[in-house]
């Protein structure tokens, strides 16, 4: 029977469906501005070279080892119609082949505020490899009227700035003195200096109902930057496209929005756009058969927007002199000043190096954290945690890490536990670590404004939340409800939040605990594009649309040096973040956001991890299964056999959607997951070893097929298949049922299938039948990779269990790799507490060789583990037995399973238990 | 293929592996050759030197038994090891239960097996716990035993009363069909008289009216003959009239409007609302609604709702785009709600609230078409439905018996002997017709009395009789017809269709009852009409086989799921296309059964979104053979326990 008070929520629930009802999901791009939406954005995509006001040096000289100059405007007159100052600018030159120039206003002429220079991203060993500049020559250069000052950056390498027309460059000496990447060769140059606010300014901006005071008014810098010698550049994520950069304007081209980088928790993103996503990198390298690779990289946590302009763009009287077979770009940033960092290559791995030595090497993971992980918003209770674990048990499906998103907390405040659903959380961590795995849970950046959370009081009581315009604590929506958000650009609340991530502080948390930091863009429900409004402020007057994009990257930094604290600084952090910035790749993993469970997105994914892996962030990966949505069996499959190989492996889903651990499938689907999962695990030591890789040369685990074969033009634009390592290549499986692919094998050696061991020939595109146990990986002929072939509940369980090495050799018999261990965990690894092989078979024998450095440290990694399976494929000989020397023992060899666990695996030559050690040097001679 | 090693390769291996392995891997090599194989596979091990991998993929030699390396991709050359990832290990456990291990737990640093053989390596020490488990498990065995005995006794008495019962039903349906048939005849006698009563009536009254009209006319001649006079106040009047026709036509609007609306909607009409505000306007479009469907079929109905929320979501589309209307909060709860589905925030308590009990009136008046569909005057009948929680469910089906025989017995009076030469009658009519479940027709007959006794069909012959007296009495050829009489006729038709139209509902829900699946040996049969309650924290779940399922906070009703089946050999009820899931599926739920003394509902879980899983007890479950198993384990258990534990 209906009465009255069951009538009466009906009609409020009629009133919020009224007002909140939403049912058709989807991105919603009309609350994200579009260029033409952003007044500098519009601006400076308009401009010309000819509407520009041009610039020329003067004053050059050095000064503290660094080339000094004015820029002015070329006519007096333009200068005082203008009303503007000169402006310094400052090259510098590091080892290895960076040049630093920094443009900012004369702060000796008291401009109303300081421009924001973003601190802590540049490490401070960069600064120590500054070469001090002596002199400066003067050359002119072809067909100019004045003088340009040159500068040696490294050997083969010069910079340039050329005073009038003002441009900067570094050339190429060893190829005709060419431009390699050049800043304001079409005269884009544009500076918006800033000024007192006059009678008739009117500088506010309105987007939908939000409203920025913009306090400074217009403060925007613009330029042009060319790579030259390129046929296509990469880099800037993070966007869900593909990996070389289509151009967004040109001749021929269909206009698009520039590629956005802007921080933006985006629902439901599209898997083919420009429009930014969750971080910011605005890192771009450029690759080409011609020239090889180079960098640009803009140091400006502010939006921005870039334009990657297609073949035969013109900025109207551009410099005609600049030959074809380059890449034009436009930068164009709403304030902040120009820091900018150019790459000389000139190979994608120089690139690689000399970017993260300015930002930082990607921080070496802990050992569990590269295994595989299993999320879900929610794993509601102590109960299902417990099932889940045992299942996995049930099942022998390994696994590392298992998440708790927000519902594990009491109302949605950090560092709680929700008391029903997780009334003992320290049991729950003790009997999931009992088996060698860990636990995640979630910490976002915003506080639930509620005065009995004695975070909130805490923070308030200090000050230490981010103001809003009138100097408010800044009070946004998010997951709580109303919250507020720490002011992270501060070392001292950064210092203050670490501490929070103490046993002591956070109640309930073990050391097997670990961080995931979510929503840190910052994600704001009701402020301007979903996140924080531009003149909210931070420490010392700087407004939010000057650090926006490196907010959350703040975050994740406090988080993780939270973590290495309540270790005392004895064990590895693990956080995952969300949001990043250059260098995020020091402080733990990303994943690509709130994906869909759809095919395009499981293809989008490889391109943007390459993506995330070019800008120095290796650690990343993409939720397998896609977060949004329910994945047919299939896509799931796909999903696991492709996400196997992500540098960071996890799978996670919307609570929305239906239960999909990798048993719930039937039979055969879990023991595909399974498979899929295992290869994974079997994988470790080699991902363990490119990780350290990454670690000490910026070089991702995850990489481009042109960065392993940077001359083959065939691979400059394939993001269907990766490289992990310079061993495996992988080819995803995009499409449903699919029974053929085509793979492309670059280069001119042959590749092993790395399931059956059949042969494959280089340089020349496969048509392959595609089956549902495994998508397609090849090894390439004359590498050698480490395998674990037996299979634990956990990788920690792994830690003494025997290799098998894969040796494919080449057309000349012959193959290397490497092995690098530690304990997994500490920081002992600085001191030296590492084992480092290095593999070489040649002429019929198997060498070990230690590549750790003896004056690496004094401490030690002691290990007995030993090898017990050497798989030879593409050996000629039939041989039935090898030597083993020193101890001069001879061992079997065999045909024995590819895959020991894999029923029908194929036969491969084998050499059976050598059971050397992998820490000793020894070699074995195939008799 | 497998390479076969024979001799020779056996001692290099050998030689190979204590050069090698000494310092450091000998403690990975078990010490017995054949650790870690079941005692039923040993001679498969024992009988040659050569071993064939069990899934035919080749052979190996003793002495590639157990010796660190995987040489049969199925595990077979390595019970004792973790080399082979495809391997199980066997753990005898004495004490306890023996159990098969995944090879990737041997020497993995953590106990799994109670006895410790699964870590010898020397890493970690595992105490035996066989035996203090083992207890612990026996225990939990003969307690369950025991519930298996009694579960069993009492599943038999259900099955037993699920027959007598389920034959009661049987007989009384086709009891009822013959009285429906006899009512109709009746009914159909009593509406041809009525009719020609009603016919007389019109006559009667088209005699009258002529009469009347022939007076009018001539008043009104005569009347014409002053109209000289007072032609304008006759027009007046005339007007007047009219007037007065026009305002007994609204007021039977408005009436109309209350009775249509005012059921469901009384409370919203008395509720505070302001004019023109968006509650208001909701409201008035929701009666609205109401008032168009009202008349419509059940399917129409909920179209015509899809489509109006539908017109709702796309205006609440248009107040998102203008997000200028929505406070700060409005805003930041509108963004949070594309993830969460919900209306984030505290504020979402109230609206997921609301919609629940929005979906609970749907349910309700949904579930009142469908099972009242025909009967609706057993409405008492429902109240008692829930009451049949506990184990008084035989009270309970008396008390329904009571119930619907008191709903078309019209009064004490034709409550008589009764008539066992019919029944007796009717009886062999089933067993002719073979409709009687196993028992035989003497039986049958014999138990008949027992029948007669609780529901006595005499008042029907009653009403035959009394009807057949009235028909006498009345003449219907008597003009102007005897109004008592017509009267008379009028009521005995209302009344008697009104019991028809009952007795219609009974065979009706009889007849879908029986058509409902009650186990194998229907041992459901008494879940039928039956609920079962859980509660947890604020919600109560309740569980009606053959009905629904539900969950109930406070006021708010969400259905889980409608009967559906049973699944897995009758161990699991489902239930399924309950109330549609935000963003997400129809929200389902499975009931899965377990031997227990008592019918009740043990735990309720929901693994997935709007999945739902709980567990009932019930002595339906307790099934012999199961009982045997136990029992046999039991027996197995305590063989090898004594001298097993003097091993300890």
């Amino acid at each position: 029977m209906k009465n009255k008070t069951q009538t009466l929520p009906l009609l409020f629930f009629l009133l919020f469906q009224f007002l909140f009802f939403n049912h058709v999901h989807s991105w919603k791009k009309e609350e994200f501005r579009t260029c033409h939406q952003t007044p500098f954005c519009k601006r400076a995509r308009s401009r010309t070279s000819s509407t520009s006001t041009p610039l020329i040096a003067t004053d050059v000289t050095i000064s503290d080892g660094n080339l000094i100059a004015k820029l002015v405007a070329k006519s007096k007159q333009e200068e005082t119609q203008q009303n503007t100052n000169p402006l310094l600018l400052s090259l510098s030159v590091y080892q290895n082949g960076v040049v630093r120039v920094t443009i900012d206003e004369d702060r000796s002429l008291n401009p109303p505020k300081s421009r924001f220079h973003v601190p802590d991203v540049v490490v401070s060993e960069f600064q120590s490899t500054k070469l001090w500049l002596q002199r400066v020559t003067q050359e002119t250069l072809d067909g100019d009227d004045s003088p340009s000052s040159v500068v040696y950056v490294s050997d083969g390498f010069d910079a340039v700035l050329r005073h009038d027309p003002f441009e900067v460059f570094v050339r190429d000496k060893s190829n005709g003195n060419t431009r390699v990447v050049s800043m304001n060769s079409h005269g884009l140059f544009d500076f918006e200096q800033l000024k007192v606010k006059g009678e008739g300014d009117d500088w506010e901006e309105s987007f939908r109902s939000h409203h920025d005071k913009r306090p400074y008014g217009p403060q925007s810098i613009s330029f042009d930057v060319t790579f030259h010698g390129a046929d296509f550049v990469y880099g800037i994520p993070e966007h869900a496209t593909s990996l070389a950069l289509k151009p967004t304007k040109g001749p021929g081209v269909e206009e698009s929005e520039p590629y956005r980088l802007f921080n933006l928790d985006v629902f439901e993103y599209i898997h083919d756009s420009p429009f930014g996503l969750y971080g910011s990198v605005p890192f771009m390298l450029s690759h080409g058969k011609q020239r090889g690779s180079s960098g640009f990289f803009w140091l400006n946590a502010a939006e921005m927007q870039i334009d990657v302009l297609g073949s035969g763009w013109d900025a109207e009287n551009g410099i005609s002199k600049l030959p074809k077979n380059r890449v034009d770009t436009l930068w164009m940033s709403e304030a902040g000043v120009v820091d900018a960092f150019f790459f000389v290559g000139p190979t994608p791995k120089d690139v690689l190096k000399q970017y993260t030595s300015v930002t930082g090497m990607p921080a070496m993971p802990q050992l569990f954290s590269t295994a595989y992980h299993q999320c879900r918003w929610n794993y509601r209770d102590e109960e299902d945690v417990e099932h889940v674990d045992s299942k996995f048990d049930e099942f022998d499906i390994p696994y590392d890490v298992l998440w708790l998103d927000i519902e594990h907390t009491d109302g949605k405040k950090y560092f709680t536990w929700d008391n029903v659903l997780f009334p003992n959380p320290e049991e729950m961590q003790r009997k999931i670590a009992a088996k060698g795995r860990h636990m995640v849970t979630i910490v976002d950046p915003h506080i639930k404004r509620d005065n009995s959370f004695p975070l909130h009081k805490e923070a308030t009581e200090k000050g230490y939340y981010v103001k809003d315009s009138n100097g408010n604590d800044y009070d946004g929506w998010c997951w709580p409800g109303s919250s507020s958000y720490l002011d992270m650009l501060s070392p001292e609340i950064r210092s203050w939040w670490g501490d929070k991530f103490s046993y002591q502080n956070y109640v309930g948390s073990t050391p097997s605990l670990y961080i995931w930091n979510d929503m840190n863009e910052p994600s704001v429900f009701n402020g301007p594009e979903v996140t924080m409004p531009r003149d909210a402020l931070h420490i010392g007057g700087v407004e939010h649309r000057e650090v926006h994009n490196a907010y959350g990257y703040y975050f994740h930094m406090a988080t993780s040096e939270g973590l290495v604290k309540r270790g005392d600084g004895k064990d590895r952090p693990f956080v995952l973040s969300r949001a990043l910035f250059a260098g995020t790749q020091r402080y733990g993993a990303i994943w690509t956001g709130d994906n869909t469970a759809e095919w395009d997105h499981l293809r989008v994914s490889v391109p943007m991890v390459l993506t995330l892996g070019l800008a120095g962030v290796s650690f990343s990966g993409a939720d397998v299964g896609g977060f949004f949505g329910n994945p047919e069996p299939e896509l799931l499959v796909r999903w696991y056999q492709l996400g196997a190989f992500y540098p960071f492996f996890r799978a996670h889903a919307h609570h929305d959607t239906k239960r999909r651990e990798p048993w719930l499938f039937g039979e055969r689907n879990t023991e595909l997951i399974r498979d899929a999962i295992h290869v994974r695990y079997a994988l470790l030591p080699y991902y363990y070893t490119l990780f350290r890789e990454a670690n000490t040369t910026g070089v991702p685990v995850m990489r481009p097929l042109w960065m392993e074969f940077p001359s083959e033009e065939a691979t400059f634009s394939n993001d269907e298949a990766f490289m992990i390592g310079n061993s495996l290549l992988v080819q995803g499986i995009y499409t449903e049922r699919a029974k053929q692919t085509s793979v492309y094998l670059p280069g001119k050696e042959s590749w092993y299938d790395f399931r059956t061991g059949n042969v494959y020939k280089g340089g020349a595109t496969h048509k392959l039948a595609v089956t549902e146990e495994s998508i397609p990986v090849f090894m390439r002929a004359g590498t050698i990779i480490t395998r674990k072939d037996r299979f634990r509940r956990s990788s920690t369980q792994m830690t003494n269990d025997p290799y098998t090495l894969v040796i494919a050799l080449n057309s000349s018999q012959a193959a290397e790799g490497e092995l690098y261990i530690d304990d997994g965990s500490s920081f002992n690894f600085l001191q030296g507490a590492y084992i480092h092989r290095r593999f070489i078979f040649k002429d019929g024998k198997l060498t070990s060789l230690d590549l750790a450095p003896a004056s690496s440290g004094n401490a030690r990694y002691p290990v007995n583990t030993v090898i017990e399976r050497i798989i030879l494929l593409g050996h000629a000989s039939g041989s039935k037995n090898a030597l083993v020397e020193p101890s001069n023992q001879k061992v079997d060899i065999e045909l024995a399973p590819f895959w020991v666990q894999r029923k029908n695996s194929p036969a491969v030559m084998t050499i059976r238990k050598p059971n050397v050690r992998v820490t000793d040097d020894w070699t074995i001679k195939i008799l | 293929m497998m390479k076969l090693r024979m001799g020779t390769g056996v001692v290099v291996i050998s030689t190979a592996l204590l050069f090698l392995c000494l310092p450091f891997c000998s403690s990975s090599v078990p010490n017995d050759p054949f650790f870690g194989i079941a005692p039923q596979d040993e001679k498969y091990y024992k009988s040659s030197d050569v071993i064939r991998c069990n899934d035919g993929s080749g052979k190996f030699t003793r002495a590639q038994l157990n010796d660190d390396f995987c040489d049969c991709p199925d595990g077979t050359d390595e019970p004792g090891t973790s080399a082979c990832p495809g391997g199980k290990f066997y753990c005898h456990n004495a004490g306890h239960v023996p159990t098969s291990l995944f090879s990737s737990r041997v020497n993995d640093g953590i106990c799994d097996c109670c006895d410790g053989t699964d870590e010898y390596d020397g890493k970690v020490t595992c105490p035996n716990t066989c035996w203090e488990a083992g207890k612990v498990a026996r225990d939990k065995l003969k307690k369950k035993i025991a519930t298996y005995q009694d579960g069993v006794k009492l599943r038999k008495e259900e099955i037993e009363k699920a027959k007598s019962a389920l034959d009661k039903d049987k007989v009384e349906l086709l009891k009822l069909k013959k009285e429906e048939s006899t009512l109709k005849e009746i009914v159909q006698q009593l509406k041809e008289h009525k009719e020609e009563i009603e016919k007389e009536e019109e006559k009667e009254r088209l005699r009258k009216e002529k009469e009347e009209k022939e007076k009018k006319e001539a008043e009104e001649k005569a009347n014409e003959e002053k109209s000289a006079a007072t032609g304008e106040e006759a027009g007046h009047t005339n007007e007047a009239g009219k007037h007065s026709d026009a305002k007994d036509y609204a007021a039977d609007e408005t009436k109309y409007e209350q009775s249509d609306v005012g059921d469901s909607y009384d409370g919203a009409t008395d509720s505070p609302s302001s004019e023109g505000s968006p509650l208001n306007e909701v409201e008035e479009s929701v009666k609205g609604a109401e008032g168009e469907h009202a008349a419509k079929s059940e399917t129409d109905l909920r179209v015509e709702e899809k489509k109006s929320s539908e017109e709702i979501i796309n205006t609440g589309n248009d107040a998102s785009e203008n997000t200028e209307g929505l406070s700060k909060e409005e805003l930041g709860q509108l963004v949070a709600s594309r993830w969460t589905g919900q209306k984030g925030g505290k504020q979402s308590g109230e609206a997921e609230d609301a919609k629940k009990t929005e979906e609970q009136e749907d349910l309700t008046s949904e579930s009142n078409n469908e099972e009242y569909e025909g009967y609706a005057s057993e409405t008492d009948d429902d109240r008692n439905r829930y009451d049949g929680e506990d184990e008084t469910e035989d009270d309970f089906r008396e008390d329904e018996r009571d119930d619907v025989s008191s709903s078309y017995k019209p009064d004490a009076d034709f409550e008589g002997e009764p008539d066992l030469s019919g029944l007796s009658c009717l009886l062999m009519q089933i067993c002719y017709l073979n409709l009687v479940y196993k028992w035989t027709c003497d039986e049958m007959i014999l138990m008949s009395s027992d029948v007669v006794t609780t529901d006595s069909p005499s008042w029907l012959t009653k009403i035959q009789r009394t009807v057949r007296k009235l028909f006498k009495a009345v003449n219907f050829f008597e003009t102007p017809l005897n109004q008592t009489d017509a009267a008379r006729v009028r009521k005995e038709y209302d009344e008697l269709s009104s019991k028809l139209s009952k007795l219609q509902s009974r065979v009706s829900s009889l007849t879908q009852k029986l058509k409902h699946d009650f186990g194998p040996e229907g041992e459901f049969y008494s879940f039928y009409d039956r609920c079962f309650e859980s509660k947890q924290n604020k919600y109560t779940y309740k569980v009606c086989p053959y009905d629904q399922a539900s969950q109930e906070e406070g006021y708010s009703t969400t259905r889980l799921g409608r009967w559906d089946k049973f699944e897995d050999s009758y161990k699991v009820m489902a239930f399924s296309n309950g109330d549609r899931c935000w963003n997400g599926p129809d929200r389902s739920m499975k009931v899965r059964m377990r031997c227990g003394l008592k019918n009740e509902i043990t735990d309720v879980d929901e693994p997935s979104r709007c999945e739902y899983v709980a567990l009932l007890s019930t002595p339906a479950l307790c099934k012999e053979e199961k009982l045997k198993e136990l029992q046999h384990k039991l027996d197995s258990l305590n063989s090898q326990q004594p001298e097993k534990h003097d091993e300890l």
